[in-house]
């Protein structure tokens, strides 16, 4: 706004050579104001869309703070809340420090800045320390989420898989509809391997969730890990469904044309069910071979993919028949 | 049992595989384009995935791509590279073993190569990786002398400074390939960088 205030107070005036430095602060004004409202939006589409880019969150948000606090009202809390969480994640302690005494002084017994505090000795790697902040928190208040989470989020980085899982298990019991917490235990499951465990929380995620097309094709691609022709027909299914959330999911594509092309290799299937998924793993190599034509367009590199997708796929059909 | 020479391609790669995804498990394959017999010649290495590791479909589909584009450059897959989110932990996983048992299958004197994080800070000065070769159907530790990297203090140097230019979010892995299919996971660019800044003295990088 101050910026269109000063371009139309320009325009309509007289054209009088300004004084250079009248024009160069004016200048300076203008680009500081524009530039820390920018800073700013990032930071706020940084926040809503949750992520983790935590090198380019230190890289503006320090310089937000150190050189435009002023303007920036009440946002500054959250943003000394982003930041530190960044700085954190970057090792900058000093500038984690500096952010989280600035919340602990305008915000003396606040459990959210309490639960910083625990973060940061995470950073620093005393669990003892942060869980006993954390339990502090849960003392004055058992229903607080983020102090159960960052007490599991301890046990993951201490390697301890087993206690999170069951920690993880236990807090689902309560809170059943936190999305996060299902794609947590998802992820621990998969990493021990306990693919039908992670199939059954993919399955909670789905039908809280049915848009969600990233759920479908990891659902598909545990059921396609689990082996065997059921679950490589389930796989197939939500391949194919991941595709109609998202038809340009490419790992969906794939999946879609491996399932269905094992399936068809496969002593145990029926002709017609042969039949079938031939036609659907053939569909599904169109569909690739167009997306990489499409892609290849006048780039010398992705000529490469193009081919060896295509012979990938050729190869794939001479065993399949 | 014998030699493996890791390349300056092949070590850079890896490294900033590594720092690309700080907070990930990652893992890649180690190729060679070397005739096979003697020492195993790590020449370039291809960085798989940042993600869902121990999952199957896109491993396999990994593989088989990779498979062909070797087989249209005279290279071979020798290795399985991995780097465990957690630092502290350098051990192979089971998902580790299991790709590197396939690669076995084809490649007798395949390479299982673990990156120690904790040993990756600014200031390191030996390699930071662990290998494991197959005997007797196990994993069992390299003997560290029969490891080489030629020009170390050279290849360090490089690896270091493309971090330090960003040069790591030039690299594409197989999962961000996915993401966008107009991402070169061979990644020409990274490598005719690699070769720039490498001494013009050098002789097979």
């Amino acid at each position: 706004m101050c910026v269109m205030v000063l371009m139309s107070q320009i325009a309509s005036a007289r054209p009088v050579k300004m004084p250079e430095r009248f024009e160069s602060t004016l200048e300076k004004r203008v680009v500081e104001c524009y530039r820390s409202e920018e800073m700013r939006d990032k930071l706020r589409k940084w926040r809503e869309d949750n992520c983790r880019n935590s090198e380019q969150i230190v890289d503006v948000g320090e310089e937000l703070i150190s050189e435009h606090a002023s303007k920036l009202g009440d946002d500054i809390w959250i943003i000394y809340e982003q930041v530190m969480i960044a700085a954190l994640d970057c090792s900058r302690d000093d500038l984690a420090l500096t952010c989280l005494q600035e919340l602990r002084k305008q915000f003396p017994d606040s459990h959210r800045v309490k639960r910083l505090t625990g973060m940061r000795l995470e950073a620093l790697e005393r669990y003892d320390e942060a869980n006993k902040h954390y339990d502090a928190i849960l003392q004055d208040d058992p229903t607080n989420t983020a102090a159960r989470k960052r007490k599991i989020s301890i046990l993951k980085a201490q390697g301890k898989s087993t206690e999170a899982i069951r920690e993880l298990n236990e807090y689902l019991e309560q809170f059943v509809g936190d999305q996060e917490a299902w794609h947590e235990l998802s992820e621990l499951y998969i990493n021990e391997h306990d693919y039908g465990k992670a199939a059954f929380c993919l399955e909670e995620l789905m039908m809280i969730n049915p848009h969600n097309h990233l759920y479908c094709e990891q659902y598909a691609e545990v059921k396609y890990t689990q082996g065997g022709l059921e679950n490589l027909e389930l796989s197939r299914k939500y391949f194919a469904q991941a595709l109609r959330l998202n038809n340009r999911n490419m790992r969906a594509l794939f999946g879609l044309y491996m399932s269905a092309s094992h399936i068809a290799a496969s002593p145990k299937v029926s002709a017609k069910v042969k039949k079938d998924n031939m036609k659907y793993a053939a569909w599904a190599a169109t569909q690739i071979n167009r997306a990489y034509k499409l892609a290849g367009r006048g780039t010398k590199e992705n000529k490469c993919s193009m081919k060896t997708v295509e012979e990938m796929l050729e190869s794939m059909q001479i065993t399949m028949s | 049992m014998g030699e493996v020479e890791l390349s300056c391609r092949a070590y850079v790669k890896m490294y900033l595989h590594a720092c690309l995804f700080p907070r990930c498990s990652i893992n890649g394959l180690l190729l060679s384009s070397s005739p096979t017999g003697g020492a195993v010649c790590v020449t370039d290495c291809v960085p798989l995935l940042h993600s869902h590791l121990p999952l199957a479909p896109i491993t396999q589909l990994a593989l088989t791509q990779v498979d062909v584009w070797c087989s249209q450059t005279q290279q071979r897959i020798v290795g399985y590279y991995q780097a465990n989110a957690c630092v502290s932990d350098n051990s192979p996983t089971p998902c580790a073993l299991k790709i590197a048992d396939k690669i076995a299958e084809q490649f007798d004197n395949a390479v299982l190569l673990m990156l120690d994080g904790s040993k990756m800070s600014p200031d390191y000065r030996v390699p930071p990786i662990v290998m494991y070769e197959r005997k007797d159907s196990r994993w069992i530790l390299k003997d560290k002398h029969t490891i080489m990297l030629r020009q170390w203090e050279e290849t360090r140097a490089i690896a270091s400074q493309m971090m330090e230019s960003g040069d790591h979010t030039l690299l594409v892995d197989f999962d961000s390939h996915l993401d966008d299919i107009t991402k070169d996971w061979t990644n020409q660019k990274l490598n005719t960088k690699i070769e720039e800044l490498a001494s013009p003295a050098n002789g097979n990088i």
